[in-house]
């Protein structure tokens, strides 16, 4: 059986697969269907300072191989999720805090709270759903290096990922902006804003009007960005954006990531994270790949 | 709850645009009435949840309505001895207390599916009394099913099959003399607000609600409902049955 251990800012994890950010809670729901151990690590929802109630429904809506979602980040809170879920999921597996603040200095506040209790925070500076935060960072390199910074100095010793959204003109200008401003190691991609209309009601699906476009058919333009992400900056690149199964797992590390994290996949199957775990193992022993960190950026460009 | 590989035993069409679909899962399930499934259908990234008619061991029955692709596909495409995921049972469905010995079902449209369950479930121990309205004749379906009931009345928008109007209506000239103990519902909003307003805090009354979802499972927080405090609950996992009086139905 080959090894499927890979190495995250000197945390081993047992796999590469992380279910991703806001389609997995804080693990409870899943944990009723299979052993969450197994997982290399758990993105937790986006944790903001105070509890927040999120957007009117419909938050989630269909296109052809994809969907769209505007949650607006409901969630109970940090200090919520530290007395009454972290223990709890830290027994499991390694665990990501995907933080989100409505200005700099939440971002800040929210870090130190969690800081030395969880084993990486991963900063969404690009969540597309919430009118006042998220976005705002998000696109320009100047307050993608200053919300870094303020993140990482709020941080004695968990460290800092920082989460990428696609929504950008340059993905490596903004990735050497996160590495500069203190970034251990980056994430990508979040989703893409988009819009699906009820022709029928001639009206946007979504409450919200816009959305974040995730799921397998953003899949070709997050493995391009993850890749030139990898190939702008020194520090690890976690990839994610449409992966369905292992095969596009590969694809992922091939173009540099470490590990890659699995969203929209938990909702087309609960048992996403599991298969993709066991069949990273087929695949690499019918490919004779031995250790399956060999992969980490392995594509080799053309020409 | 399971994530199985079920097996597609029948897939047929019993209304004007309505099919069921019976399939055997790997194993027993266990379910509760008004509980539901998401069903997996090729090609689609969402799952398509919909309530549980009938279950007996690993054999399954949903019923529904060809709405968009998604359940265009389900009625085209899956014949049997077709496999189809199906993530089951989800949801916390609705209870009778044991001292409510006489159930009223309001039913609308698709809203009846779930309440078969209901009837299927209690029909021995209580004596229930069900209100289903169809918008018309061709969409009138689960008769067989719905006449365990003690007393069953149907009623159709235009009149073309029992009596003309609407389920709530029909609960409401018979409410004074029938006197249920609980009233169990699920049809569309507008029906769900005529029963609010007709018995809303007068008679404990449950209603079952449809609202988009991702996971099923309670985890992604997009099938949200808000409560009458303001605060908000999970569809899928903390409903989709709700007591009437603590779910606001203005959203
Ligand atoms: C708990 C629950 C039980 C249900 N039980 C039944 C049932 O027994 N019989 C039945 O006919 N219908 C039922 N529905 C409604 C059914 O889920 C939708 O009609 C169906 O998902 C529409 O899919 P589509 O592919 O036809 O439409 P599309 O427009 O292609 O669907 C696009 C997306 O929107 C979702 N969606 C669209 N309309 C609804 C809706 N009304 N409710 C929830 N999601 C929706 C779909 O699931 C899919 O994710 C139930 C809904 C819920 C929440
Ligand atoms: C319902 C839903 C909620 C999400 N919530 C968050 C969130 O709270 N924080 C975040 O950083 N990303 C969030 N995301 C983005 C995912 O973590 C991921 O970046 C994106 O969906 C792309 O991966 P996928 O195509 O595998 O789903 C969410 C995605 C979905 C579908
Ligand atoms: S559908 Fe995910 S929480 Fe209800």
């Amino acid at each position: 059986m080959a090894d499927l251990r890979v190495t995250l800012l000197g945390t081993e994890l047992k796999n590469p697969v992380i279910p991703a950010s806001g389609t997995f809670g804080f693990g409870r729901e899943f944990a009723e269907l299979y052993d969450i151990s197994m997982l290399g690590a758990v993105a937790t929802k986006g944790l903001t300072l105070e509890p927040r109630a999120g957007n009117p429904t419909p938050r989630i809506a269909e296109s052809r191989g994809v969907i769209l979602n505007a949650v607006g980040l409901q969630n109970p809170g940090v200090r919520h999720f530290i007395e009454e879920d972290l223990a709890w999921l830290r027994e499991k597996t390694k665990v990501i805090a995907n933080v989100a603040g409505k200005d700099v200095e939440e971002y800040g506040k929210i870090c130190a709270l969690l800081d030395g209790k969880v084993d990486f925070i991963e900063l969404n500076i690009s969540c597309p759903n919430v009118k006042c935060g998220g976005m705002a960072f998000g696109i320009r390199p100047e307050s993608i290096e200053n919300v870094t910074w303020v993140a990482k100095n709020a941080l004695k010793t968990t460290p800092l990922i920082v989460k990428l959204s696609p929504n950008v003109e340059s993905i490596a200008e903004n990735a050497r902006a996160a590495e500069r401003g203190g970034a251990d190691a980056l994430s990508l991609v979040n989703t893409f804003t988009g819009m699906a209309i009820d022709i029928e009601r001639r009206r946007p699906i979504l409450a919200n009007n816009t959305g974040g476009v995730s799921g397998a058919g953003i899949k070709p333009i997050a493995v391009r960005m993850v890749l030139e992400a990898a190939h702008a900056v020194k520090i690890p690149v976690i990839g994610m954006g449409g992966i369905t199964c292992a095969e596009d797992a590969i694809e992922f590390m091939m173009a540099g990531a470490c590990a890659v994290e699995v969203g929209t996949q938990n909702f087309t199957d609960a048992l996403a994270c599991p298969k993709i775990i066991a069949d990273l193992g087929a695949w690499c022993d019918a490919h004779g790949v031995e250790r399956i960190r060999d992969l980490i950026g392995a594509a080799r460009m053309n020409g | 709850m399971i994530e199985t590989r079920a097996t597609v035993l029948e897939n047929v069409r019993i209304a004007e645009n309505i099919y069921s679909l019976t399939f055997a899962t790997e194993q027993p399930v266990p379910v509760r009435p008004g509980q539901f499934c998401m069903l997996g259908v090729t090609g689609f990234p969402l799952r398509r949840p919909l309530a549980i008619c009938m279950a007996e061991g690993e054999r399954i029955t949903v019923c529904y309505q060809v709405k968009g692709r998604g359940t265009e596909m389900l009625a085209r495409g899956y014949q049997r001895g077709h496999t189809i995921p199906v993530l089951l049972p989800l949801g916390n469905g609705f209870f009778v207390r044991q001292e409510e010995k006489k159930v009223a079902v309001v039913g609308g449209g698709v809203g009846v599916f779930p309440l078969v369950s209901v009837i299927r479930a209690y029909a021995q121990e209580k004596e229930i009394f069900s209100y289903v309205g169809f918008r018309t004749r061709a969409a009138v379906c689960m008769q067989y099913e719905l006449q365990r009931s003690k007393e069953l009345t149907v009623t159709t928008d235009d009149g073309s099959f029992g009596k003309r109007g609407t389920a709530v209506q029909a609960l409401m000239e018979n409410i004074g003399r029938v006197k249920p103990d609980v009233i169990l519902s699920c049809g569309p909003l507008p029906m769900l607000r005529a029963l609010k307003n007709a018995v809303g805090g007068k008679i404990p009354a449950f209603v079952s609600l449809e609202e988009r979802m991702g996971c099923g499972v309670g985890a992604c927080l997009v099938c949200v409902c808000s409560l009458s405090g303001g605060a908000h609950a999970r569809v899928c996992k903390d409903g989709p049955v709700f007591d009437l009086t603590e779910v606001d139905l203005n959203g």
